[in-house]
């Protein structure tokens, strides 16, 4: 267990530096000279001089890259140019809401998506499983953001049962959450498909496997099968299934948030992008990618505690 | 049929031993399906076979001849959507087809009880082997956690497992692949069936490992007057371990008797065919290691007559094997069935040979 | 195995003409007997033939405004009515088929060529290049793709070829995950081990063993990141960042209507459903696709996709 403790976290490190090393060679990416995109059509020659010097962009390209991963691993992702505070800080301010959106969605998800999914998988073949399944297909297919105007329309506009915009950024707890439910509930419906999707094909994998038909021709009940001799296996391939669609629950996030018009991460990176404002969607990428990363690896670590292949060796 | 004249004639059995006289596993005519393109296929067509207390059938044929087919419909676990649509399944008697769901899978590892082939993946990687083992004890009664484990100790030691007091708490993946099937045959003999179907059980083990299973398996059959099942293509185990064999071929039981009426007076050619393909110690080159040309017969266009004729050396070109499904018939000696139109024929020409 | 195993199992039958025809019919109808096969062909189908002819299909001009028919109702010259700028609704949808039509197509075409060779590079040199390759593609997928497809357009600038790179750039290291599991199931076959025996180099075996025959989880996979791209650019076209107005896409519908749902909420409720039926489609064909071409590689796609 130690061992591959040891492992994952010089796994994390190697993938940290990647992720530094990507979102640098994104803004190299940018055709023509980044400070004169940030600065707009209007800047003046000298202004555009002092954003290259104050950015290193003067610098050669390693000497760049070398300064880049030292501020960025002591936590300093420079300064957003519209509000000239740290572009960390901005984004930090905006990742709870982000969090409690992305969290509240992936909970239903998987409070819908595994039950519905081992449902699924255990009557395969019959219509429990086709009308799951065909539901699901329909999740997937409708544009999470499509899904959020249609439930404002209804659900708010015709239905008044929650409140159509924004996160009561200033309001109490309550009024804070019954902001949170519509969107948290149509993020959570979108994921709530895939995961469906995703755990009836592992369960099933599992369910095909040799030491279920051991199990069932030594007399064991079918309930004990899939409840505990099957499910105990198919938990590996679907907490990865859950680590996935939280990275894509957060990508989604972002339209969600727009539709809503609610705070967060995806509101600020977008606000960053039209605004030109690149060191702050610098920073909103390396915060989510660096949170994904995070969360995989508390997976990892799961993983290690549910396989006894990974804890004891082999 | 000759149903009736073979219950008549088992008296006549003079093989030593106590409880010969009634089977304790008994297949009548049956018939299994699977739905194909063209409608059904049938993978067991028209079974008859008996089992014997104490006693080992081996059940031998190509892949794909149907031989683990047929027990799998024996103890109700054919892969969906294939379904017995004829036939019975008597156990000491009773009707297993008979038995609703629930009684069906009482009776599997109580009354009927099967090892499988690959010892790798048949144990569930997630569990130690003896919660494995406990699983099957309370599938079939109430344990106490403590009852089962020592139950499962008892059952690791019975199995020869060293230290099985240790072992008992490992993962399937500490232990080696002759100690797996090791657990999975004291999983299966956890509650003292009547019968043991082992299914290739050594196939997917070391040559050294498969004789200590082997010998394993006759020492419990013994202890436990249990009847066995031994469904190998592996002719050296026939010889050395089977009491009755029966060949299968294209679904169908081809030939049927004690070993060694089997052996001695060999009544099928497919058997002969079988017989030659096995290369012999004492055999000077490799030429006298004869195969069996052709494919063994495609469920979906079975032909009219015997589904061998085609790759057989013997009957070759007759028109009887070509249009008449050949039926079982009564061979050198009571309780040797084959289903060739020709095998008094092929007697002689053997022992000329 | 023992002799009787080997020896039955050599292909006899491939040489017997009637079994061949018969295992012919039988795949065909695998595929026609397999409804959300059936149904995502001709779901696609459909779209392809709209989006190739949506100039003599379509009522009315999708860009002309007429600000004398703003919000019109449906009639039968706007059959789902105008938007705020007069524009026919229908019309534009209809051509909004062609744009995400092209991502899906090009996005897919990129993307496999990419991740097919870098998956199958990674799969099948091992040593050190996989894991080089395999830290890339880990460092690329902690990105969630449309953040990444987000970032990529806005430093590129909004054009359907930035749009079609950025999502391709998004979703490749996805196909690239795919192809290498795949690939390290064939590569322990017997076929790659004889091809090596008899002296074909690394390449030739990569790219006349390895690749076709990881081909069926492919082509499963060039469906689904069809219908994640398709999604994407809806994504980016609502948000403002996709292929810029007046050129219609489904997308930017949505995002038009939205500032009318109140009162018109059949503008963006139809062009949702255009995403939707597509993406229904090439999914339903990927499901098909998955249960006819091979069953065992049900696991391995899916969830690396997203």
């Amino acid at each position: 267990m130690v061992s591959y403790l040891a492992r994952t976290l010089v796994q994390l490190a190697i993938t940290l530096v990647g992720i530094v090393t990507v979102v640098f060679f994104l803004m190299r990416a940018i055709p023509g000279d980044p400070a004169l995109y940030m600065l707009g059509d209007f800047a003046t020659e000298a202004s555009v001089e002092a954003l290259r010097a104050r950015l290193g962009l003067d610098l050669p390209v390693y000497q760049q890259y070398l300064l880049f991963m030292q501020r960025a691993l002591t936590g300093d992702l420079g300064q957003s140019v519209v509000t000239g505070q740290p572009a960390l800080r901005e984004i930090l301010s905006a990742l709870p809401w982000s969090l409690s959106l992305a969290v509240t969605g992936l909970m239903i998800a998987v409070a819908l998506g595994v039950p519905l999914g081992i449902l699924s998988a255990i009557r395969q073949g019959t219509w429990v499983d086709v009308t799951i399944m065909l539901v699901a297909l329909i999740g997937i297919s409708f544009p999470v953001f499509w899904v959020g105007l249609v439930a404002i329309l209804l659900l708010s506009h015709q239905a008044g049962l929650f409140p159509a915009l924004g996160a009561a950024t200033g309001g109490g707890f309550f009024t804070q959450i019954h902001h949170l439910m519509l969107p948290a509930l149509v993020l959570g419906l979108s994921v709530a498909a895939y995961i469906a999707r995703l755990t009836r094909s592992a369960m099933l994998e599992v369910l095909g496997q040799d030491y279920i038909r051991v199990a069932r021709a030594m007399g064991v009940r079918e309930n004990r099968i899939f409840f505990r001799l099957a499910l105990r296996n198919a938990f590996i391939p679907i907490l990865a299934v859950i680590g996935v669609t939280f990275a894509w629950a957060l990508g989604n996030a972002i339209l969600v948030e727009v539709v809503f018009s609610r705070p967060g991460l995806g509101s600020t990176v977008l606000k960053a992008i039209l605004a030109r404002d690149y060191q702050l969607v610098q920073a909103g990428v390396l915060v989510l990618a660096t949170g994904i990363v995070l969360v995989n690896l508390t997976l990892d670590i799961l993983y290690g505690v549910i396989d006894p292949r990974m804890r004891t060796g082999s | 049929m000759d149903q009736a004249a073979t219950d008549l004639r088992k008296t006549e059995d003079q093989r030593p031993g106590p409880g010969r006289t009634k089977p304790v596993l008994e297949l009548r005519n049956l018939v299994t399906q699977l739905p194909g393109e063209d409608g059904p296929l049938t993978i067991v067509n028209d079974v008859s076979l008996k089992v014997l207390a104490g006693e080992t059938l081996s059940v031998v044929g190509e892949s794909g001849s149907g031989k683990t087919m047929t027990f799998l419909s024996a103890i109700g676990l054919v892969p969906k959507p294939g379904r017995v649509v004829a036939g019975e399944v008597l156990l000491d008697g009773a009707d297993l087809l008979k038995l609703t769901p629930d009684e069906m899978r009482e009776t599997r590892g109580t009354g009927i009880s099967m090892v499988f082939q690959d010892p790798l993946t048949g144990l569930n990687p997630v569990f130690t082997i003896g919660e494995q083992i406990a699983e099957v004890l309370r599938a079939h009664g109430s344990v106490s956690r403590t009852e089962a484990r020592e139950t499962a100790i008892g059952l690791l030691e019975r199995v020869h497992i060293p230290d099985p007091g240790r072992r008992v708490d490992d993962y399937p993946h500490q232990l080696s692949g002759g100690m797996r099937q090791r657990v999975l045959i004291a999983m299966a003999i956890a509650l003292e069936p009547r019968v043991l179907i082992a299914d290739e059980p050594t196939t997917a083990l070391d040559v050294t490992v498969q004789a200590q299973v082997l010998e394993l398996l006759a020492e419990l059959r013994q202890d436990f007057g249990m009847a066995m099942v031994l469904i190998t293509h592996d002719l050296g185990l026939v010889a050395r371990h089977a009491d009755r064999v029966a060949v299968m071929y294209g679904g169908r039981v081809v030939e049927y008797g004690s070993a060694e009426a089997v052996f001695e007076h060999t009544a099928h050619p497919y058997t002969v065919s079988l017989f030659e393909s096995v290369p012999s110690l004492d055999a000077e080159t490799s030429d006298d290691l004869r195969t069996i040309e052709g494919q063994p017969p495609d469920p979906a266009s079975l032909p009219a007559g015997c589904a061998f004729e085609p790759r057989c050396f013997f009957g070759q070109g007759r028109e009887e094997c070509k249009t008449i499904l050949p039926k079982r018939a009564t061979a050198s000696m009571a309780d040797h069935r084959t289903a060739c139109h020709f095998y008094a024929e092929l007697d002689t020409k053997r022992s000329c040979a | 195995m023992s002799q009787i195993e080997a020896v039955s199992t050599q292909n006899a039958s491939m040489r017997d003409p009637e079994a061949a025809r018969r295992r012919r019919r039988a795949a065909i109808r695998r595929y026609t007997g397999h409804p959300a096969f059936v149904i995502g062909t001709l779901i696609l189908a459909a779209m392809f033939i709209v989006a190739a002819g949506a100039q003599w299909i379509a009522p009315n001009s999708p860009v002309q405004t007429n600000m004398a028919l703003i919000l019109a109702e449906p009639s039968w010259t706007y059959p789902l009515g105008t938007d705020q700028f007069g524009r026919c609704v229908l019309s534009r949808l209809i051509h909004g088929a062609q744009i995400s039509l092209q991502v899906g197509f090009w996005v897919v075409l990129i993307s496999l060529t990419f991740g097919t060779l870098i998956g199958a590079v990674a799969g099948f040199v091992g040593g050190w290049m996989e894991r080089i390759i395999v830290a890339l593609i880990d460092t690329m997928l902690a990105f969630p793709g449309f953040l990444l497809a987000l970032a990529l357009v806005a430093a590129q600038g909004s054009s359907l070829t930035s749009v079609i790179t950025a999502v391709a750039i998004a979703y490749t290291p996805r196909v690239a995950t795919v192809m290498r599991s795949v690939v390290l199931t064939i590569r322990p076959r017997p076929f790659i081990e004889a091809s090596r025996a008899i002296g074909l180099s690394s390449t030739r075996i990569l790219l006349s063993h390895v690749i076709p025959n990881a081909l069926p989880p492919v082509i499963v996979v060039a469906t689904v990141s069809a219908a994640t791209a398709i999604l994407a650019e809806a994504g980016l076209s609502f948000l403002g960042l996709g292929v810029q107005p007046p050129t219609p896409t489904w997308g930017s519908v949505i995002a038009d209507g939205q500032t009318v749902i109140t009162n018109r909420p059949l503008i963006s409720l139809a062009a949702g459903m255009c995403i939707a039926i597509t993406v229904i489609g090439l999914n339903l064909l990927g499901d098909g696709l998955r249960d006819t071409l091979d069953p065992q590689m049900r696991r391995q796609t899916g969830a690396k996709m997203l």
